[in-house]
């Protein structure tokens, strides 16, 4: 089977004053459509470099990606991306930063009408329809990131990008949406990639954790399949044994074998080459 | 978005009014009402102090009693000004009646009134160009504010002309203007007044700055996040800078907007008394070069309401600046 | 108030109208809204009264008087058509047409008025020249010639403090007034060098004359920039009501009834609207007979106009010491001096050629011609930029019209434009319009014929 999204050989450089600095090198991730990924690591690896290459707000140095057959050259919204803060526009109401979206994406294929049903529906679909015409200073942080997912799913894109979605929100709140994105995530199949600080969050949303090794030149160290069954339930897979190897298993990665920001020890680089090959 | 409740600083003086003051509005009152009409009080006291103590040439240095006595007499000036005025057109219908009589191909002609301008008259033409001129510069510095803040080329080419020209007094710039408007502005039957283009322009030269450079760091300064929420929608350049970068820049280009105008009516009124040209900066230097024993008073009650518009005209802008902008953190004082 | 005014309107209008049916022989005006410039002086006082009077309106005419910042600009404003026409000293068109300055063809068909300059001394050196001049009746003896003032400077050389006083313009009146009183006491006031770029005009001099516009003066002298200055009024009362300066001597007593300013305009305008100029005139001959008929009688009237903001501006009773006819000196001085401000009289309005070679005579005096020239190039100038042809239209319209007798103006049949010899100047000196070269021979310090800087 053919995967939806191709990453092969991705490798990043950029000219520095102090000479060429390599953030990312051959970078190889195959995602299947309808596939939750998350992408995990220090910060500094390059996960939102990664992330940024797919989305085309950067051009990768070396290698590439292709969607569906296309090489993946500049941004746009069937790759669309929720931003780590939310980056509504701050002089537009919630309804009206979403129709911005929906304008674009829809303007020749939907009716005006089309058009608000279709914005009103995506608001509703992350429980923003009370609060649609406020504008983003008079809304949480909370509230402002979903009416920053509605935005990108509104768009109905095919790769929904995810930049620390959550890092910034209180734990209530961050569960809440957690929540939202797997029931939302049920609902429609959407391919997800997640950037994420946070274990819990990676081995509760995922399918597959994708573990980046430390910079410089970082690149994909391990991956782990997350076999636990859908809907997920956070209080019933705390106990869970696989919910807790899984866990153990991204936390000793983080810890353990990349814990110091030195050159990778040539050991996990061979593991890292093996891990691809099986992907 | 118009709601027809008290405004809150309203709040105390109705507390006042029903006998029920909380500690808070108590300082409230104190902070709005009272500290300033007490500041007021004192500056009015000092000045008339220091006024009996200051003995000019033309007499003793006007207190706030005589600038009154003669705000008053500027009222009256006016007020017979528009009589006579009354009475120029009534002369005029005459004229024009018996001139037909005798030459009835003739095509009349109504004139304003040839009397001298007002202190209010000259008030008028003061607004008129400042708003004139403010206008005009906006006009320039907006767009090329947003094309110096959006390519680093246009922002590397214009920056050094910025640089030398925004130091520029209006004094220097006067005199070329005074040239080339004369130069340019060759009609027989002229829409304005030489002197109100000078006045215009001058005042366009020197208050353009502020709007031009706010605008350009404020398109500058768009969040890279939003530029990538314009590049994910693949907003097209167009709808990028009305969409994005516009509203992104409307707060600096308010802030610039409101120094910019402020720095016109300080500009008008020089211009106005270095080249002559009507308004209230005229009728400063009039007074000045009159000389007679009303002069400083005249000149006093002018420079309260110098000062009286240019906070008036900040105050419409800040309003202005509340209405329209989206940040209103952005809105200080 | 309010009903005097109703009151004197309609018997404007009423004038009015029924000057306009009788006036057939001048056409109607081409131009009939006119801005004219002034200088806030009281010898505008022609401007304002036809103005407030009606004379413009009677004429067809709707004009604006704007008070101008200073003669260069007023000038200028002339030259490039702001204004249609302006209140100038006798020097500036002549000046203007020689290409002394900004070089423009402007003429002029009315004389404004005759004296009304002072010469005023700072306090300081009041006292230092009083010890020079005789005392009558504890009062100093008039006129007071520069050879008093001569000590004084002399002192402040040997001290190597250069002598600095104040004039209103290079071609002012004020400018030649003030040279010929210092050099009548010989003391010279300098040489114009324009062919070598020098416009200073401080060249060889005692006494170091620089330009201040006339409203400035007082506070020129008071902040002690120069010891003296010579203007127009109100500027001299002025100084004597600020306690700042005393006024020395009138121009009258330097040249009895010379010519002042002049009503100018450009050639160019006055081509193109010969009827408006015409009429200008007409208005500003009545308006100057208005103000000295019956014997002064309307001159309290002229200094309430003159005393408006708009118009000269300074108190009623600064303008009116000097435009009632008496001058006050020392303060407390009060002097009748009737001829003080003349309008009308003596044929006051009228451009006689004789009095633009009287200035161009002491533009070649001082260098600001630098070759020499000979007579019938005076009279050509004169014959360019005066224009007594002018002139008699409008005084014959107003015969014609009845407003005013011939024999108030001279007999136009015979007037040559040039008066007999006059005396009458402070040195006794008899200057003779039709004889320019031999009047500079007479003159001890100043250019003559054949010298060149």
């Amino acid at each position: 089977m053919k995967a939806l999204l191709e990453l092969s050989n991705v490798g990043m450089k950029f000219d520095t004053p102090k000479g060429t600095f390599e953030a990312l090198k051959e970078v190889n991730l195959k995602i299947d459509s309808g596939e939750f990924v998350s992408l995990i690591g220090h910060s500094g690896c390059g996960k939102s470099t990664v992330l940024n290459i797919v989305a085309g707000l950067l051009q990768a140095t070396d290698g590439g990606v292709i969607l569906d057959k296309h090489e993946v050259t500049e941004p746009g919204p069937e790759r669309a991306v929720v931003f780590q803060n939310h980056s509504l526009l701050p002089w537009l109401t919630a309804f009206e930063n979403v129709e911005l979206a929906v304008k674009q994406v829809f303007k020749k294929t939907k009716s005006k009408a089309e058009i608000r049903d279709w914005v009103e529906h995506n608001l509703e679909l992350v429980h923003m329809a009370h609060a649609m015409h406020k504008k983003p200073d008079e809304i949480s942080g909370g509230m402002k990131q979903r009416v920053g997912i509605a935005r990108a799913l509104a768009m109905q894109p095919q790769v929904l990008l995810m930049d620390e979605p959550f890092g910034a929100l209180d734990a209530l709140t961050r569960a809440h949406l957690q929540d939202s994105l797997m029931e939302i995530h049920a609902q429609l199949g959407t391919t997800v990639i997640m950037i994420t600080h946070d274990v819990d969050e990676a081995v509760l949303l995922s399918d597959r954790i994708v573990m980046m090794t430390n910079g410089p030149s970082a690149t994909i160290g391990e991956i782990l399949d997350v076999n636990l069954p859908r809907p997920r339930d956070r209080l019933a897979l705390a106990d869970d044994p696989t919910f807790v190897r899984c866990r153990q298993q991204v936390l000793q990665f983080l810890y353990e074998k990349q814990r110091k920001v030195e050159p990778m020890p040539k050991r996990t680089s061979e593991k890292a080459e093996a891990t691809r090959k099986r992907a | 978005m118009v709601t027809l409740t008290f405004p809150t600083w309203m709040e105390p003086y109705r507390a006042l009014a029903t006998g029920k003051m909380s500690a808070d509005q108590w300082q409230t009152l104190l902070r709005q009402l009272i500290w300033p009409v007490m500041g007021i009080a004192a500056f009015l006291l000092l000045w008339q102090l220091a006024a009996q103590r200051i003995d000019t040439s033309l007499g003793q240095f006007p207190g706030p009693v005589d600038v009154w006595e003669q705000a008053g007499t500027l009222v009256d000036e006016h007020q017979a000004s528009r009589a006579k005025e009354a009475a120029f057109h009534e002369r005029q219908e005459k004229y024009i009646a018996s001139r037909l009589a005798q030459q009835p191909d003739w095509e009349p002609v109504y004139r304003d009134y040839t009397g001298a301008p007002t202190f209010f008259d000259q008030i008028g033409t003061s607004l008129i160009t400042v708003m004139s001129g403010f206008l005009l510069a906006s006009m320039i510095a907006i767009p090329l504010g947003i094309v110096i803040g959006l390519s680093s080329t246009a922002h590397a080419a214009m920056n050094p002309l910025i640089q030398l020209f925004k130091p520029v007094s209006p004094l220097a710039w006067l005199p070329l203007v005074t040239m080339v408007v004369s130069a340019v502005y060759v009609t027989d039957d002229p829409l304005v007044a030489k002197s109100f283009l000078t006045s215009m322009f001058t005042v366009s030269l020197c208050c353009l700055w502020p709007t031009l450079m706010n605008t350009s760091v404020g398109v500058t300064s768009v969040s890279q996040d939003l530029t990538n929420v314009s590049r994910v929608l693949r907003l097209n350049a167009l709808s990028h800078v009305r969409k994005i970068v516009l509203p992104s820049a409307l707060p600096m280009m308010f802030t610039g907007l409101r120094l910019s105008l402020g720095i016109a009516w300080m500009v008008l009124i020089a211009a106005e008394m270095l080249a002559q040209n009507p308004g209230l900066g005229k009728f400063v230097w009039d007074e000045f070069q009159n000389g007679s024993s009303q002069s400083l008073g005249r000149i006093m009650v002018a420079v309260i309401v110098i000062g009286l518009i240019g906070f008036l005209l900040d105050r419409v802008m800040l309003m202005l600046q509340r209405a329209l902008v989206w940040d209103k953190s952005s809105v200080q004082r | 108030m309010k009903k005097f005014i109703r009151t004197a309107m309609t018997a404007l209008t009423l004038g009015l109208s029924v000057n306009a049916m009788a006036d057939d022989s001048v056409g109607w005006p081409e131009k009939a809204d006119l801005k004219f410039g002034f200088i806030k002086l009281t010898d505008m006082a022609p401007l304002a009264v036809a103005y407030e009077k009606g004379f413009f309106e009677e004429e067809g005419l709707f004009v604006t008087l704007e008070a101008q910042a200073n003669w260069k600009v007023l000038l200028d404003r002339v030259i490039d058509g702001q204004l249609d026409g302006a209140h100038m000293l006798a020097g500036q068109p002549l000046g203007a047409t020689i290409g002394y300055g900004t070089e423009a063809h402007i003429i002029t068909a009315f004389s404004m008025d005759l004296n009304g300059n002072g010469i005023t001394v700072s306090n300081a050196v009041w006292e230092e020249m009083k010890k020079n001049i005789p005392v009558e009746n504890g009062k100093p003896v008039h006129p007071i010639k520069a050879d008093a003032l001569k000590p004084v400077v002399e002192k402040y050389k040997a001290e190597g403090k250069p002598f600095n006083m104040g004039m209103v313009f290079p071609v002012s009146t004020h400018n030649y007034e003030l040279r010929y009183w210092l050099a009548a006491g010989g003391l010279n006031p300098g040489y114009y060098a324009p062919h070598k770029g020098d416009t200073s005009g401080q060249l060889q001099a005692d006494v170091l004359l620089s330009v201040t516009p006339p409203p400035q003066m007082p506070a020129t002298l008071e902040a002690g920039t120069i010891y003296g200055y010579c203007v127009g009024e109100p500027w001299n009362q002025q100084a004597v009501f600020k306690g700042i300066g005393v006024p020395v001597i009138t121009d009258y007593e330097i040249w009895r009834n010379n010519p002042e300013k002049v009503f100018g305009v450009s050639k160019g305008w006055a081509d193109k609207y010969p009827n408006t100029h015409i009429r200008v005139v007409k208005a500003m001959i009545r308006a100057a007979k208005w103000l000295d008929e019956n014997n002064n009688a309307n001159r309290p009237e002229a200094v309430k106009i003159l005393s408006q903001p708009n118009y000269v501006g300074a108190d009623y009773d600064v303008i009116a010491n000097s435009m009632t006819g008496t001058f006050e000196y020392e303060k407390g001085d009060v002097r009748e001096v009737p001829d003080f401000n003349v309008f009308f009289r003596y044929n006051a309005t009228y451009p006689y050629y004789s009095d633009a070679i009287w200035y161009l005579t002491q533009m070649r005096r001082w260098g600001q011609i630098s070759d020499s020239k000979p007579d019938s190039w005076y009279m050509d100038i004169a014959k360019k930029v005066y224009r007594p042809d002018i002139y008699a239209v409008a005084a014959k319209a107003l015969i014609a019209e009845g407003k005013i007798a011939a024999d108030e103006f001279p007999d136009f049949a015979t007037e040559t434009g040039y008066k007999p010899p006059q005396k009458g100047f402070i040195d006794n000196i008899t200057y003779d319009g039709r004889k320019p070269n031999e009047y500079l021979a007479k003159f001890p310090i100043g250019l003559k014929e054949g010298d060149a800087l």
